[in-house]
């Protein structure tokens, strides 16, 4: 019995982990901007690269290799930092207060353009940098070897939700931002700076989707197509748990890595739609998500 | 009284007549040659050395003077796209008269979909590295040439040979890609294993999507399963992602593995020692056959110079359906008194043919699948090699691992008898 269930939680929660940093992006900027972005997958598969390219320079430079961990951050920060404000005042801003139908066209446009550059900087090839994982080493748990970084991971994950939790709860440009997300107009009236307040935002999800991207190369590498997977995985998340919910990406993004994880184990075949039919079942019980509530409409 | 205009028209009828047929003769400036493969996403790992060898023999076939005196023309045509984008690139060479052959398809699904279209447009088409075994099973396609064989030698070459070296195995893992060519391939080694050892079992047959990228769960449930074998035709990316994540995890040590098309990525992901691996197909480079011939040790040294690593088994299938395109014209040339050949001379010719390659002979059966033989080994350390090798290797004579044209071939591994492994070269015998 034990030898079943801690593999399956293990790599339940190893894969929960990784599903959590792009939902919760996702979620996030949703939930302060009102704009479901379809690029978000994106932002994870440029995280990637960065820190895939920044961990082999670093390697390749004879640094000492605990950087490689320091590139991961790094990475994901800088893509943030320089992606997430152009692409909020260029194109995202334009699309605030448009039908949801004209955001998603724009964003996925956004996706389309985003993912040719890839091809275009980084080719066709695939990009791996483990440094971490060899630093790390391996531990045996029932019976099977997993690589300490998953483990990490399942930490890493579980800090930054309390991070983010404490960041939105107890920090000044948390507060501004659960302010705007409980009422934007009133917000304005207070005279809290709106505009800023969505391109901190933003730069945070793109931040947490490149965080999320960054971490997974060291166990998995990046390769062409990496970001549009990632993005359907990350929008069922964040519908199962209810948009702008940060508990719901979470306790989503445990729910569907263990379905998947299951359905591996017990019935592979079914691997592919496990997300999709918990998804469904969910919403089919709970249209607004398991943390999502009906909004009265403002008149 | 016959008027000037109906002579004017019989006379340009006549001389359209007299002239066609001269003008199908008449040596093109070149010979257009459509190439296609996957040259983007992860695929590309494996279909990239497929189009390097053939641009590397377009220019030595041409050095030499050509085919008959024309020197060849490639347009390459990247599968990557997707089938739809495949057919219709097809389509618009196929019609093109400058566009007289091609060597088509790296993937079984788009050689399906191409195969009735060559029978269509009646251009000769050499499926160069697509394997599976359904291609010839419902519909002749007499324009649709396969020299480099199908799945069911290659996987009842695997079984056979794990048979061989580890005959008590109990306990198999199977771990394929979620499309036809992954299941097919545990279709089929699996047949043949329970044909060879009835009391095997098959503890975890998992099937991820093609382009996965990460296998920790799958690596999970297959170490927890306990297999002696877990067997694998993950190939490109998949193939070199999944042994990455494998192998520090310790996958490789618990289980024996069967890495079906191992040796595609030998140079670019470090394969622990003792794994089974192959070519699917007699395709290794350093085969003591290949070693042999000095065309391919000139062949692999220039691709080595080109691209800066060895040739693996695509690039060989590759080079050698260029070999196969010329036989075939070259056969046709002798066969008409040395006129350029129509496309249907040069199917005409590569019916039937037997081919000697740069690693062996493509035998052309009368469905027009090909025979080839099967090389297997375990990777392992060669002093003067910078990467592993192959190791305790076997040949398998195609034919015997073959099963008969129109025959159902999972029926046909069923009847094989379970004493054949022994009856086979062993290996280590192909020194």
């Amino acid at each position: 019995m034990f030898e079943t269930i801690v593999p399956l939680l293990i790599d339940g929660l190893a894969n929960a982990a990784l599903i959590f940093l792009v939902a919760v992006g996702l979620t996030l900027v949703f939930s302060v901007l009102r704009v479901l972005n379809v690029a978000h997958g994106s932002f994870y598969s440029i995280g990637a690269y960065a820190a895939a390219s920044l961990g082999l320079w670093v390697v390749g430079a004879g640094l000492p290799g605990w950087l490689t961990f320091v590139s991961l951050v790094l990475s994901a920060a800088l893509v943030a930092v320089i992606v997430g404000p152009v692409i909020e005042r260029t194109l995202i801003r334009w699309t605030y207060g448009k039908s949801e139908a004209v955001q998603i066209l724009v964003t996925f446009g956004l996706f389309l353009i985003l993912e040719d550059l890839q091809r275009i900087v980084f080719g066709v090839d695939s990009f791996y940098e483990d440094t971490p994982v060899q630093l790390l080493g391996s531990i045996e748990i029932g019976g099977v070897v997993y690589l300490t970084y998953q483990l990490v991971l399942i930490l890493l994950a579980a800090a930054l939700f309390v991070g983010l939790k404490l960041f939105i709860g107890h920090t000044r440009i948390g507060k501004l931002i659960a302010a705007v997300v409980a009422d934007r107009e009133i917000s304005q009236a207070m005279g809290i700076n709106t505009n800023r307040v969505f391109m901190i935002a933003f730069s945070l999800g793109v931040f947490l989707a490149a965080l999320g991207g960054a971490l997974t190369v060291p166990q998995a590498g990046v390769s062409p197509g990496l970001g549009a997977d990632t993005m359907v995985l990350a929008f069922a998340v964040a519908a199962i748990g209810g948009l702008g919910k940060i508990e719901g990406a979470a306790v989503a993004a445990v729910i569907v890595a263990l379905a998947r994880v299951l359905t591996i184990y017990f019935a592979p075949e079914l691997d592919a739609v496990a997300p999709y039919l918990v998804m469904l079942l969910v919403l089919l019980v709970r249209p607004y998500g398991l943390f999502g509530s009906a909004t009265t409409r403002k008149i | 009284m016959i008027s000037y205009r109906k002579i004017l028209c019989s006379a340009v009828a006549a001389a359209a007549l007299l002239v066609g047929p001269a003008l199908a003769e008449e040596k093109p400036a070149a010979l257009g040659v459509g190439v296609f493969s996957f040259t983007s996403g992860g695929t590309a790992a494996y279909g990239k050395p497929g189009r390097d060898a053939a641009e590397l023999m377009i220019e030595r076939i041409n050095a030499k003077g050509g085919i008959g005196g024309v020197p060849l023309s490639a347009t390459y045509v990247d599968e990557g796209q997707g089938t739809e984008g495949v057919i219709a690139e097809y389509r618009k060479l196929a019609g093109d008269a400058a566009t007289q052959v091609m060597i088509a398809a790296l993937s079984s699904g788009n050689c399906m979909a191409l195969a009735p279209v060559s029978d269509q447009m009646k251009i000769p088409t050499v499926g160069w590295n697509c394997d599976t075994h359904q291609l010839y099973l419902k519909d002749a396609h007499p324009y649709f040439f396969r020299p480099n064989g199908n799945t069911v030698p290659e996987f009842v070459a695997y079984a056979a040979y794990l048979i061989a070296v580890k005959p008590d195995v109990k306990r198999i893992a199977i771990i394929n890609p979620d499309y036809a060519f992954g299941h097919d391939a545990a279709k089929i080694f699996t047949s043949a294993i329970k044909a060879f050892k009835p009391d095997v079992e098959v503890v975890a047959e998992l099937f991820p999507k093609l382009g996965a990228g990460t296998y920790q769960t799958e690596i999970s449930r297959l170490t927890a399963a306990r297999p002696d074998v877990i067997f694998s035709n993950l190939w490109g990316g998949d193939l070199e992602n999944f042994v990455r994540q494998a192998s520090p995890r310790g996958l490789f040590r618990s289980s024996q593995a069967v890495l079906a098309l191992g040796e595609s990525s030998m140079q670019n992901v470090q394969i622990p020692e003792g794994v089974i691996v192959g070519v699917l197909g007699d395709g290794w480079w350093m085969s003591p056959d290949a070693a042999a011939n000095p065309e391919t040790k000139e062949f692999a040294d220039a691709y080595k110079a080109k691209y800066g690593k060895w040739p693996v088994f695509p690039a060989m299938k590759m080079a050698n359906s260029f070999l196969y395109v010329q036989a075939a014209y070259e056969k046709a040339m002798a066969g008409n008194g040395g006129k350029w050949p129509t496309r249907e001379e040069v199917a005409g010719a590569m019916k039937g043919s037997e081919v000697k390659t740069l690693t062996g002979t493509m035998q052309t059966r009368a469905d027009n699948d090909g025979v080839v033989d099967q090389i297997i080994g375990v990777t392992a350390k060669a002093d003067g090699h910078d990467g592993p090798v192959i190791g305790d290797m076997v040949r398998y004579k195609g034919a015997d691992l073959m099963p008969p044209a129109g025959e159902d071939p999972i029926a046909w591994i069923g009847t094989l008898a379970a004493d054949l492994p022994a009856k086979l070269p062993q290996p280590g015998s192909y020194k």
